[in-house]
């Protein structure tokens, strides 16, 4: 017999999987081809950050790191660097799970901007000191607010939608029986 | 909330860290080999693209042509305002293509104007000048045709180019013509383009005047002077010089007759122009009335002539 929480867990793994899909998926539609765009949300990096707040297990490393992975080579960034930054974040936040389970819903938004603008400050700093052409500054700023702006909804999708709420301690204790 | 320590923790948690680490690296390694070695991890990322689009194309081809056919829809607006467009230039396109056809009959009629065409029924006998009259106040020459080849009098001579001159004195086998410069030539002709009605009085120079003009005014230097055909001496049409302004500030007339050589003259055989002195027929006094015949025969034989006739003008 499986247990509810395991296919809770799995369906919860795959829905991660369609959404990076279906945004991975949208970005790539030949709609405005050669227009400069204004840069949009990077939603599988909310849906990630967000999930990792709520239940580090549904978003394990080995789920999210690949799909990272397939963004940097299929958006046409330099391949790694990025991805390896959204591990460090995903890891960073993982750690953090359990200290920001009663923090207001500000105070976390706070952070997961804090890391995004530290990553963002990062991967520039390193792509320049690799001396690799870099985009300018006010893109890739403007996308970050706008995956910070997105972060919410995201929240309040997973919350409602898809049920990613945050651990009560019951259940905290009941996963780590599990564990 | 108590962590405890367990011995899971102990381990699981180190190794975790471990691989992020690990992990990082790997990414990082991508990273520096995509700097140093660019083409090779563009062709892997090229690869990578091409297994993994195609895998959406099924959803990619239907959502693109949706959004497509919204985008056409929008641009039906577009399309309506560029065929307004097309139609206010297509009007404006109308009025140049007006102006160009009548620039084209212009220039038709122009060209028409510059190759002078004698009326075909106008045929001619083409003599050789034998002599010049021999004194300077008579312009004449003598042809070696006569009545011999029904010349007659008043005939009109002509050059290859233009009016000479007309036949005045018929021997059996000479005629003489009557140059246009000579003092006792006058001839009436029009001046075109205005159509003013002249009289072309020779007077022993080589560029006759042109005398009785209605509005000098409306002549200018270079108009075409033809023979107007007033007073039925002369075919109208025929080509006979260009106004030129004299020194004396009188409008004279340059011959295009080459006065210098006249060695072959054409005679026009001109034909008596039709000339009407019947008062006109309207009052039909005195043909017989025949009387119409009324029967089934006769209406039945207009009917089929009437059906023939009316079958011989469809076909």
């Amino acid at each position: 017999m499986v247990d509810p929480h395991t296919v809770q867990r799995w369906l919860h793994r795959a829905a991660f999987v369609a959404i990076s899909a279906l945004a991975l998926f949208i970005y790539i539609l030949p709609l405005h081809v050669g227009m400069g765009r204004w840069p949009g949300p990077d939603p599988i990096l909310a849906f990630a950050l967000a999930w990792v707040l709520r239940r580090p297990n549904w978003i394990p490393l080995w789920l999210a790191a690949p799909v990272f992975l397939l963004c940097d080579f299929m958006f046409l960034r330099p391949p790694g660097l990025w991805a390896a930054l959204c591990v460090i974040a995903l890891e960073f936040l993982r750690t953090r799970e359990a200290t920001s389970r009663d923090m207001p819903f500000a105070v976390e938004w706070a952070m997961v901007g804090g890391v995004m603008l530290a990553m963002a400050v990062v991967y520039r700093a390193v792509l320049a000191v690799f001396m690799v052409d870099l985009t300018s500054l006010g893109l890739v700023i403007s996308g970050q607010i706008s995956t910070l702006i997105a972060y919410p909804f995201v929240v309040l999708m997973s919350a409602s939608l898809l049920g990613v709420r945050r651990l009560t301690p019951a259940e905290a204790d009941e996963l780590r029986g599990q564990a | 909330m108590a962590r405890d320590k367990n011995t899971s923790d102990n381990y699981v948690r180190p190794i975790q860290r471990l691989l992020v680490g690990l992990l990082v690296l790997v990414f990082l390694a991508v990273f520096v080999l995509w700097r140093i070695d660019s083409p090779r991890v563009e062709r892997m990322r090229s690869n990578l693209v091409d297994t993994v689009v195609p895998s959406f194309e099924w959803a990619l081809v239907p959502v693109t042509k949706f959004v497509g056919m919204v985008e056409g829809f929008q641009s039906y607006q577009r399309i309506y305002d560029q065929n307004q467009e097309l139609r206010r230039e297509l009007r404006q396109m109308t009025a140049w293509k007006e102006a160009a056809l009548q620039l084209e009959q212009k220039n038709a009629k122009l060209l028409d104007l510059n190759q002078v065409r004698i009326d075909p029924k106008y045929t001619y006998v083409t003599g050789v000048v034998m002599a010049d009259s021999g004194s300077p106040f008579r312009q004449s020459v003598i042809l070696n045709v006569g009545a011999r080849d029904g010349i007659m009098d008043g005939w009109a001579t002509m050059d290859g180019v233009g009016l000479v001159g007309r036949i005045s004195g018929v021997g059996d086998n000479t005629a003489r013509v009557i140059l246009l410069t000579d003092s006792n030539s006058r001839l009436p002709v029009t001046v075109q383009p205005s159509g003013q009605r002249a009289i072309l009085s020779g007077d022993n120079s080589g560029r006759p005047p042109l005398e009785f003009i209605e509005s000098p005014e409306l002549v200018r230097p270079g108009d075409r002077v033809i023979s107007s055909g007033d007073g039925g001496v002369f075919p109208p049409g025929l080509l006979i010089g260009q106004v030129a302004l004299g020194p004396d500030r009188r409008l004279r007339v340059a011959l295009s007759a080459d006065y210098e050589r006249l060695d072959y003259l054409r005679v026009l055989r001109t034909h008596e122009g039709e000339k009407i002195i019947d008062p006109g027929a309207l009052i039909a006094g005195q043909q017989p009335i025949t009387p119409f015949v009324e029967g089934p025969d006769g209406t039945a034989e207009e009917q089929t002539t009437a059906t023939q006739g009316a079958g011989g003008t469809d076909g």
